[in-house]
């Protein structure tokens, strides 16, 4: 009895987690989001007040404010558009590879996933700080292009967004190589000379067979890159200008600078409705369709 | 007839420094059923991925239907190729993998019409809304099979086509294969490493052995006439006697009796064939021991297999097989271990292996 208790408890561990540290937090910012701000610490008022008997202190000014300034929304939206870009890259660039991964012999196949993985291994900050090295007025790569004479005058290469797209592909290509390889490392490869036997030749037998059968690696390397791009705070930091502001940096200086608590947490709340409901209702029915398909 | 349908020409392929295949050559008639045997690593799997466009050949050429097809890709050649593991394609179902080679080609009517017939040959009619893990390896054997036939290849290749099936469905496949096979008069050409599923598929099978092919003819020829020892020992159960001559005839050391030969050797010394069902067993009491092609010995081993009784007989340093068809119905027509009998057989049923 004792031992069917314990191992209720550690099948339900991850939830434990799960509401110990995203739905309890998720709840303490819906709370903010919904008091009425106010100068002081905690930069806002309690939702319960007992002065002059019970009241309920809420509103949903916060909400009605950054629904109303296009700042608030037009970050979000640049974010969102940022993660989309990132993601088709980091597909882009992480299939080929994962595929070629896959499919290359154990002992090459081993040293290109320790290449794969090492970045990890050093500082994520340090690595983004490095691009700026190399990405500067000054930098590693103006040298080379004005040294070549393919151009006369240094490049602005950094803060801006392109920069900022090439730091979040960079940086989160891991993420997209890793689930990716490991659904293509499955891949029996006779189904790719099968298909050529019948017929189809090599962009055909990508489109019908290996496309196909990677969608659940592409599904999660996707999801895996882009959910915390549309939150990253850092590279945009370091490596964007101010042709475009992205949601993180707007939650940052919206907590932080201006100290207001209450408009963060509605816009931070509001975010995560909107990425994680659709994304939600997507592994619904993509896990139905999966498993009408049985891939 | 056209012996010359399919035409491998000093075909050689390494993989670093392996050699796996060494000048080969081979012509094949159209209709032709046509096995190519050999133990793993004996270069045949390679050899019909060479033929499929899956590998390509260092040397040498390989003609179909008077076309040189070495260079062309897979999806070029008028062949299919029948995977071991089937490589059927788990996103479709029947349908969909039956269809998978002529949905570019056809209309969704012919399609449909095309899909029914092949699933109708094969039987697999209800099995067309399934999805592939829904089914048996006999269904996925056919399935692989109707995805190759319903292109009309002129060339079908087989790679282990039995391989992944249970005994009792092998022999059953093997018979409609077969069947199927004369009807559709395709040639066919499959690799196997199992001598017994060789020998009842083939019209004509090759011998492979390191890179090299040793024989090739029809299964009757490489059983009776076996020319070297390695494919006297991988087909069937061979007695193989060391013979050297002595006088007029020849001696064997091991057995310590004379054989008389039909014919001359090259070599003073070699080695023969005798098969075990080509030597007759019988009571010591009932003849006299005559001095060539015959012996007696004691029976060390005996083992019933219904229709036939195999005997282990010892001879002096020798244990020679015997198969005695069981005639009678009289179980004391069988011999106790321990016996003494006398084995004989006529001249002809001796093999003298030249290599």
């Amino acid at each position: 009895m004792k031992n069917k208790l314990f191992e209720k408890y550690f099948v339900f561990s991850p939830y434990f987690w799960l509401v110990l540290f995203f739905f309890i937090p998720l709840a303490i910012i819906f709370k903010i989001s919904i008091s009425v701000s106010e100068w002081g610490m905690p930069p806002y008022q309690d939702i319960f007040l007992f002065d002059n008997g019970f009241k309920i202190n809420t509103t949903l000014e916060n909400y009605v404010y950054i629904f109303s300034d296009y700042y608030y929304i037009g970050s979000f939206v640049n974010s969102l558009i940022l993660a989309l870009i990132s993601t088709f890259f980091c597909l882009l660039i992480g299939f080929p590879l994962s595929f070629y991964i896959a499919t290359s012999n154990i002992r090459l196949r081993n040293i290109l996933l320790v290449l794969v993985v090492i970045p990890f291994w050093s500082s994520f900050l340090l690595r983004v700080y490095a691009w700026k090295i190399i990405l500067q007025n000054n930098g590693i790569l103006n040298v080379i292009l004005l040294n070549l004479g393919i151009t006369s005058e240094p490049l602005q290469l950094l803060y801006n967004q392109y920069a900022v797209i090439m730091g979040i592909v960079y940086t989160y290509l891991p993420l997209m190589i890793l689930p990716l390889y490991g659904y293509l490392n499955k891949f029996d490869l006779n189904l790719i000379e099968a298909s050529k036997d019948l017929g189809l030749n090599r962009t055909k037998t990508f489109f019908k067979v290996i496309l196909p059968l990677s969608v659940p690696g592409i599904v999660a390397g996707s999801l895996l890159v882009f959910i915390p791009v549309v939150g990253e705070f850092i590279i945009p930091e370091m490596l964007g200008g101010s042709d475009r502001l992205y949601y993180g940096k707007i939650l940052w200086e919206e907590f932080f600078v201006n100290r207001n608590w209450p408009g963060a947490s509605a816009l931070a709340f509001s975010g995560i409705i909107i990425l994680v409901l659709p994304i939600v209702i997507f592994q619904i029915l993509y896990s139905r369709w999966s498993q009408k398909n049985e891939i | 007839m056209d012996n010359n349908f399919l035409v491998i020409e000093n075909i050689s392929k390494s993989f670093g420094d392996n050699k796996v295949l060494e000048n080969i050559n081979l012509n094949i008639s159209k209709s032709e059923f046509f096995g190519l045997l050999g133990s793993s690593g004996s270069g045949k799997t390679t050899l019909l991925r060479i033929l499929g466009g899956f590998e390509n050949p260092d040397t040498g050429r390989v003609i179909l239907d008077g076309t040189d097809i070495t260079n062309l890709e897979p999806f070029e050649r008028p062949l299919n190729y029948m995977f071991q593991s089937y490589a059927l394609f788990p996103h479709l179902n029947v349908f969909n993998n039956l269809a998978f080679g002529i949905k570019e080609n056809f209309t969704k009517k012919e399609i449909e019409i095309n899909v029914r017939n092949i699933a109708e040959l094969l039987s697999i009619e209800h099995l067309l809304n399934r999805r592939i893990k829904q089914l048996s390896g006999g269904e996925q054997q056919r399935v692989a099979l109707g995805r190759c036939l319903i292109k009309k290849p002129k060339l079908l290749l087989l790679d282990e086509p039995l391989a992944a099936l249970d005994k009792k469905l092998r022999s059953k496949t093997q018979l409609e294969l077969t069947t199927l096979q004369k009807k559709l008069k395709i040639t066919f050409v499959f690799v196997t490493h199992d001598q017994e599923e060789a020998m009842s598929l083939s019209d004509r099978m090759a011998i492979m052995k390191n890179g090299l092919i040793l024989e090739c003819s029809s299964p009757e020829e490489i059983y009776e006439n076996p020319k070297s020892l390695y494919t006297a020992n991988f087909i069937g159960i061979a007695n193989i006697i060391e013979i050297y001559k002595k006088g007029e005839n020849f001696y064997s050391d091991d057995l310590g009796i004379n054989f008389k030969l039909n014919k001359e050797l090259k070599n003073k010394k070699t080695n023969i064939l005798l098969r075990p069902e080509k030597i007759k067993i019988q009571s010591i009491n009932n003849l006299k021991t005559s001095s060539f092609n015959s012996f007696s010995g004691e029976i060390l081993e005996k083992s019933y297999l219904g229709s036939f009784t195999r005997y282990e007989i010892k001879i002096k340093n020798m244990i020679i097989s015997v198969l005695d068809q069981n005639f009678n119905s009289n179980s004391n027509y069988n011999f106790p271990k321990g016996e003494k009998v006398i084995c004989s057989w006529e001249s002809e049923s001796i093999k003298v292996l030249e290599d």
